[in-house]
């Protein structure tokens, strides 16, 4: 079927800000646009604290109240942004489906894992409920382990969560995710878990495979992960998209100093400084190439070569 | 064809797993094993204490699986831990019986304390015999505890008595210790029971509300005023309706309305612990990441509270109640005398102060075993609804 | 406890949630007021007339200016009493907790310092002592022993240390982890000051009900237990005589236990409290959040 909305999703100088303590508003989330197209896997890169959460959390509409959202969330089309808790309820794993970092404690201990994923299933059931509904919905959900890479999903159907490996976790937490089929995944470190490389590759691939069907938007904080998975790559610092292009040509050739400094190119300076004043850019008190402009003024996103790039004084390049 | 047909035709094919492990010899067994193992139907397998229980590859080894294998892929070492290694129910009769040696414990302590502090009191043998006693009872209960013997003699006739429920004549209430510790216990069930619903039924909504407002102001305040509502001590309260409600200690020991008031104080005595307990497991269930999860999925709020908080938080709050209906059982002591409900409670306040020692030793060994009963009943309660409980433990984190 | 509320409260992570300072300390000031409150009245009272008998002014009511909050049945007047009463209960109830603590504490590092079978026993023992209602306990062992200061203060300190005991090990070690979590001397910094109040609440309620069932104090000591005991005789004619006492144990236990509270709130997050949510323990097979 032709569809007419190849765009998946698309955020629009996304501000997501809080009062702190004093009741000053903080935006952790500065002004972030992105877009991923139908079977396209997009990647947000960033150190813990970034900001990358948020826009997980912001797309699913899971921010605390005291929280203000400003910008533009288009997911298919329809705006994000506004939308009341009930509306939210049609949205949430229906259309945007979230996998979690943490398997380990994000199924119900008490429940079995079948039963969690037809619980998913039942509830966008769209259609009158009638008597072989249940069935269509256990058959749903063994479908749902099944695509996810589980082997014997019938035997894991009525297993609980604690007797499960860390990667057959994982691959429920997909597994419900994909109970519905939704359009979009956001799969937040989807590897923090997993130890063995081995597994973790094949979890990678597992994801891959959603592209078929679906867009793929990957947090993590291992660039070469992103890489692995994603076409594009976008580098997040302190609320803010710093450089965003093509996965393979920033990992070999960073052009912001930030994701130098990610990717080990650049000297780490001291990780704890910030540059308080916010008008300037947030990464000038640890960047080694940072310059006095660098403190005042933002540099906004900007093309660069292939790439686009937010810096008064790229790294690399030819100078 | 769906999972019914899946569900009926495991239990013959485990069935017939178990036969074949019983009845073929040792070598067989294990080939048995291992092939019921490969048809991939069972998902328990009683280990079998003889036939050595190896992975199902041929090397022993665990095999990593290839990175294209698409959707076959194979989790080797979840094999491993499939099936309930220790047996089903055995971790909960490891806890039934830590329950049977703590009561053992408590009840030879209990014991061992009134022996000492019965032989040196002046006179032991009118002491074991009970204030009031005949010269003739006295004498015997000297010959009946053996307390002219040596003293090591004196402590096993008393702890052997008491491991044969033997505790005596009673000679107060002219009946046998033990007959009339047997009469007075429903009346401190049905007691406990009336103030267990009530309980349940007010903290446990006060709770929940309380639970999930944690964070905002009006948690603040009334988190306060339970804490002073649960200062108040029974003895306080009793004594202020009793006061209200005019009654004397002469009139109607066992009426409707003693009973109801002794329900109402230790109602308002436990309702408080549990309220607060109960709201501590809901706010803290509903902060867990499966909450998110489920909520991440377009779970509506009357799913989330019903789903997944309340029946987490209710089970850790079960486990939590177990303790505070033991120490109602002191409270009940101090209520029924107050009240002269004639329970337990009252029997062993009334015999302290007659000195009636056999039903005083009697009472003691009833209480302790209906504390232990409780948290018994608590660890099968728990053992019911948490599968954590029953299950063999998760590997370590992988 | 619906919709919008469990909204705002759920899927919040904590990284973005400001925790919250300090809680107001109201607990813990007026805790802290009120047990102050009462070891000076009873040092007052220490100071008072004794008692005396006489039959001409019995059951007086209060508003008198010789008797202030009345008489008793035998002609006692009933402030002077209760006065006594704080400096009888406080002298009871403190030492037996000092002893408590020191008994526990000893255990509960001990449990603490060993490793294996020794640590188990301790482990169990303490529990088991700790799970069981001491007070059934107590009141046989006082009518055995006779009533009177010495025997309510042993009885009472021994069968109290377990509380300690279990506190300061499970402060050291978090109940389940195999590594000690907090070294033992901080364990018992945090842990001991919370326990003793709570404990001493609980002490002063117990002696008052062990002197109401009359095998507490001898039966002329100022107990507010004896006291309640005599005015549940004579309650319909002179309720003076059971709302005095009885506010005088209200005042010291509710004192006690917000100060317990206050103080743990602070150091240690106690159930319920908006402390506790922030904090909680996330590993599922924990004891639970209850301390």
């Amino acid at each position: 079927m032709s569809t007419p909305v190849a765009e998946v999703l698309r955020l629009s100088e996304l501000r997501v800000q809080f009062p702190d303590a004093r009741g000053r508003w903080i935006a952790r989330l500065d002004g972030i646009s992105l877009a991923v197209e139908r079977g396209e896997a997009v990647a947000i890169v960033g150190e813990p604290g970034s900001g990358k959460t948020l826009v997980a959390m912001s797309v699913l509409g899971l921010i605390p109240p005291r929280g203000h959202v400003s910008g533009s969330i288009r997911l298919l089309g329809h705006e994000l942004v506004g939308l009341v808790e009930p509306e939210w309820w049609r949205v949430r794993g229906r259309d945007v489906a979230m996998v979690f970092a943490d398997a380990r404690h994000s199924l119900n201990p008490i429940r079995r894992v079948g039963s969690q994923i037809e619980e998913a299933v039942e509830r966008h059931y769209e259609g009158f409920p009638h008597a072989l509904t249940r069935r269509w919905v256990r058959e749903r959900a063994l479908e749902a382990l099944a695509e996810a890479g589980v082997a014997r999903p019938r035997v894991r159907f009525n297993d609980y969560p604690h007797q499960l490996v860390g990667d057959l976790r994982q691959r429920v937490m997909i597994a419900l995710a994909g109970a519905n089929k939704p359009p979009l995944y956001i799969a937040d470190e989807p590897t923090a878990g997993i130890t063995d490389s081995v597994r973790a590759q094949v979890m990678l691939h597992m994801l891959r495979r959603l592209l078929n069907t679906a867009a793929l938007l990957l947090m993590t904080r291992d660039p070469s992960t992103a890489a692995a998975v994603c076409k594009r790559v976008a580098v997040i610092h302190a609320g803010r998209i710093v450089e965003t292009g093509a996965a393979d040509r920033i990992v070999t050739a960073p052009r912001h100093p930030y994701t130098a400094e990610q990717l080990g190119v650049a000297p780490v300076t001291d990780a704890t400084a910030v540059n308080p004043i916010r008008p300037g850019c947030a990464f000038a008190a640890r960047c080694p190439n940072a310059m006095e402009q660098c403190r005042r003024l933002r540099p906004p996103l900007e093309p660069l070569d292939d790439r686009l790039v937010a810096c008064w004084n790229p790294w690399g390049g030819d100078a | 064809m769906g999972l019914q047909a899946h569900t009926e035709s495991a239990a013959p094919k485990a069935a017939s797993g178990l036969i074949l492990m019983l009845f073929i010899k040792p070598i067989s067994r294990q080939t048995a094993v291992v092939a019921v193992l490969r048809n991939n139907h069972l998902t328990r397998i009683r280990r079998s204490t003889t036939a050595r229980w190896r992975p199902a590859t041929p090397s022993g080894q665990v095999v990593a699986p290839p990175i294209d294998a698409g959707s076959k892929l194979v989790s080797v070492e979840a094999r491993r831990w499939e099936g309930d290694r220790h047996g089903l129910g055995a971790r909960v009769g490891m806890r039934l019986a830590y329950r049977a040696v703590q009561l053992a414990a408590v009840l030879v302590t209990a014991a061992t304390l009134l022996f000492v502090l019965v032989r040196v009191s002046s006179s032991p043998a009118a002491l074991l015999a009970g204030a009031g006693a005949s010269q003739a009872q006295i004498r015997a209960a000297r010959l009946g505890y053996g307390l002219d013997g040596p003293i090591l003699n004196q402590y096993v006739t008393f702890m052997v008595r008491g491991l044969r429920l033997d505790f005596g004549w009673s000679p107060v209430h002219q009946a046998l210790a033990l007959e009339l510790v047997r009469q007075r216990l429903p009346a401190t069930l049905v007691l406990s029971a009336c103030v267990l619903a009530l309980t349940g039924l007010v903290a446990v909504s006060l709770g929940v509300w309380l639970g999930l407002r944690a964070g905002r102001p009006e948690h603040g305040w009334a988190f306060r005023l339970l804490l002073t509502g649960q200062s108040l001590p029974a003895l306080a309260v009793g004594l202020v309706l009793f006061q209200v409600f005019g009654l004397t200690p002469a009139s109607a020991a066992g009426s409707p309305l003693r009973f109801s008031l002794s329900v109402l104080t230790l109602t308002w005595w436990l309702v408080p612990r549990v309220a607060r307990f109960t709201a501590g497991t809901v706010a803290a269930a509903a902060h867990q990441s499966w909450v998110l999860t489920a909520r991440a999925m377009g779970a509506t709020s009357r799913e989330l509270l019903w789903s997944h908080v309340l029946p987490n938080s209710l089970l850790v709050a079960l486990a939590l109640a177990g303790v505070q209906v033991a120490f109602l059982l002191s409270s009940t002591v101090v209520v029924e005398w107050l009240f002269g409900w004639p329970g337990l409670g009252e029997l062993l306040a009334g015999s302290l102060r007659t000195g009636d020692f056999p039903v005083v030793e009697a009472t003691v060994f009833m209480i302790a075993i209906v504390v232990f009963a409780v948290y018994a009943a608590v660890d099968l309660a728990l053992a019911a609804v948490d599968p954590r409980v029953r299950k063999a433990p998760s590997p370590a984190a992988v | 406890m619906t919709g919008p509320m469990l909204a705002q409260e759920m899927g919040v992570s904590r990284r973005l949630m400001p925790m919250p300072a300090i809680p107001a300390p109201g607990l813990l000031i007026g805790g802290a007021i009120g047990l102050a409150l009462a070891a000076m009245l009873g040092l007052v009272g220490a100071g008072l007339a004794h008692e005396h008998i006489a039959s001409a002014q019995r059951l007086v009511p209060p508003g008198t200016l010789d008797h202030p909050l009345g008489t008793d049945q035998l002609g006692r007047d009933v402030l002077a009493r209760t006065l006594e009463g704080f400096r009888w209960s406080l002298a009871v109830v403190v030492p037996a907790t000092a002893i408590a603590a020191l008994v526990g504490t000893t255990l509960g590092l001990a449990a603490a310092a060993n490793g294996g079978w020794t640590r188990t026993i301790l482990e169990s023992c303490a529990e088991t002592a700790a799970g069981f209602p001491f007070f059934i306990l107590a009141a046989p062992i006082i009518a055995l022993a006779g009533r009177g200061y010495g025997p309510l203060l042993v009885a009472l300190a021994i069968l109290s240390s377990a509380p300690f005991a279990l506190a300061v090990f499970e402060s050291t070690w978090g109940g389940r982890y195999p590594i000690p979590v907090t070294p033992a001397f901080h364990a018992v910094r945090t842990a001991l000051p919370v326990v003793s109040a709570f404990i001493l609440a609980d002490l002063v309620v117990a002696e008052a009900c062990l002197s109401f069932l009359g095998v507490g104090a001898s039966a002329s000591a100022p107990s507010w237990g004896n006291m309640l005991a005599d005015a549940q005789q004579t309650v319909a004619a002179a309720p003076w005589l059971l709302y005095v006492p009885a506010t005088a144990l209200l005042l010291t236990v509710v004192s006690a236990n917000w100060f317990g509270e206050g103080l743990g709130q602070i150091w240690t997050p106690t159930v319920g409290s908006p402390q506790e949510t922030w904090r909680f323990r996330e590993d599922p097979g924990s004891s639970g959040p209850i301390r």
